[in-house]
């Protein structure tokens, strides 16, 4: 039976009706029409699905959207603020940290997530933290190079 | 991939969840999600009942209680990974807790539901398309196991990181059940049986993880081989406990039986001896012998044996480390 939810997502509140095997990737995509959030191996395995949920990142795949009420969701959509790029967006942009851009917004919320943990990790921690997330044309040395860039002392995340 | 449809509940305490589990007895429970929803994506579990535990309060903690430590069955693996009493007295634990899956799934996955994980095998963790080119499996509800060409019978395999470590902590695992709350040692919590690996009852639900005192005074090492370093299930892993008071040892291995099992040989020939190199590698030897592995991944029977002897010595190395710092 479908029960109807609120979800708070990038700062504005959505009342859905949704059924409870729905994940949180469908009614993103779906429901909302949030398409920035990717469906990848939709396992759990690639990262792309990756939103972040009350500042941690989270595999929308594997979240049931019935489960993501009371949560603050933000989404790739939700990043940038009054149109300007976020830091990290703008970091991937000049370090060249994509090419077709489907992993994208799940390494840079993955990124934002690990940020959010510690402003300054060592390029070790951003590595294995961002194992999770497969990127399949660029290689991951200027996605590196990206974070860094942002979690420099006296960058702002 | 559409999950199957299910009844979901969302019980706001623990008496709540024990009652909806009584009365349901096909319902399985939801922590993290992310062992329990890839299976049901699989179609290798359809539950007809969710009984999703996060609303229950109180389940999301670390503690300090005369001397135990205890943890919260929802409590977060990368949670485990960063508070300092965990990193600071029970190392191998946050070491095991940090090789689990991707950062994702330590953020999202928990210490209960990495306890009562699903046993894996190579022909039963496969899409329905994959599974569909020969009848089903004995554990997916079909009468063959392919591991071993026998009927009636499950050789899947244990591939837990967290419980070598608990077991070698001597750690209690606190379940709820029908009308009653029982702590009992972690090692009763696993069957040994593929198809069904834990010892609980329909109405059971695991609900804290008590780690003695005592273990907490010693060193724990957890070490790990897997085919992606980044993202993957143990092919094998080796936890270590080792105590200078008494020369007292103990070792677990994981991913390499039904169950996660203690190496009681190799802890009979350590114990009471000061721990030095030429009694790791006598050790070593007999930890190629300590289980019986078949082929539920990629590798043979025979790679992860050797793997257990020296996955088991780099522990112990870490563990005298340890010591002499």
């Amino acid at each position: 039976m479908k029960r109807a939810i609120e979800l708070k997502i990038n700062g504005d509140t959505y009342e859905l009706l949704v059924a409870p095997n729905n994940t949180l990737l469908e009614v993103l995509r779906e429901k909302l029409g949030l398409i920035g959030t990717k469906r990848g191996c939709d396992l759990g395995a690639c990262g792309a699905c990756t939103v972040l949920i009350d500042g941690e990142a989270y595999l929308s795949c594997l979240m049931l959207a019935v489960d993501a009420t009371g949560k603050e969701i933000i989404t790739i959509e939700g990043l940038a603020a009054g149109g300007d790029l976020h830091p990290l967006q703008r970091a991937f942009v000049e370090k060249g940290g994509l090419q077709c851009g489907f992993c994208t917004p799940g390494m840079i919320l993955t990124a934002e997530a690990i940020l959010n943990e510690d402003a300054h990790p060592t390029e070790a921690v951003v590595k294995k933290k961002m194992a999770g997330n497969l990127c399949r044309c660029t290689g991951y040395k200027k996605i590196l190079e990206a974070v860094m860039s942002v979690s420099e002392p006296g960058e702002s995340s | 991939m559409r999950l199957p449809k299910f009844e979901y509940f969302e019980p706001n305490d623990i008496n709540e969840a024990v009652s909806i589990l009584r009365n349901e007895p096909a319902a399985r429970i939801l922590a993290g999600g992310t062992d329990l929803l890839v299976n049901m994506k699989h179609r290798v579990e359809c539950p007809p009942v969710i009984v999703n535990i996060k609303r229950i309060a109180d389940l999301d903690y670390i503690r300090q209680d005369k001397g135990d430590i205890r943890i919260g069955a929802l409590t977060p693996l990368n949670r485990i990974c960063m508070t300092s009493v965990i990193k600071n007295s029970l190392p191998g634990l946050a070491q095991a807790a940090s090789s689990v899956g991707s950062y994702h799934h330590q953020v999202m996955g928990t210490i209960g539901g990495n306890i009562c994980q699903q046993n894996r095998c190579k022909y039963f963790n496969q899409s329905l398309r994959w599974r569909s080119s020969r009848p089903t499996c004995f554990k997916a509800g079909g009468e063959m196991c392919y591991v071993v060409n026998k009927k009636e019978i499950c050789y899947s395999t244990y591939c837990g990181d967290l419980a070598p470590a608990l077991l070698v902590a001597n750690a209690k695992v606190k379940l709820a059940g029908a009308g009653q709350v029982a702590e009992v040692p972690i090692h009763q919590l696993f069957t040994g049986n593929g198809k069904a690996p834990l010892n609980l009852d329909d109405a059971d639900m695991l609900t804290e993880i008590v780690i003695p005192g005592n273990s907490a005074q010693g060193v724990l090492s957890y070490i790990k081989f897997a085919n992606r370093e980044s993202i993957d299930f143990p092919i094998v892993g080796a936890a270590f406990w080792a105590s200078t008071e008494k020369n007292e040892y103990r070792v677990a291995f994981t991913a390499v039986d039904r169950k996660p099992l203690r190496g009681h040989h190799i802890e009979t020939l350590l114990q009471g001896k000061k721990l030095k190199a030429e009694i790791i590698n006598e050790a070593g030897e007999l930890a190629t012998k300590a289980a019986k592995p078949v082929k539920t991944s990629i590798y043979s029977a025979s790679y992860k044996r050797k793997l257990m002897g020296l996955l088991f010595r780099c522990s112990a190395e870490n563990a005298l480390r340890g010591l002499n710092s």
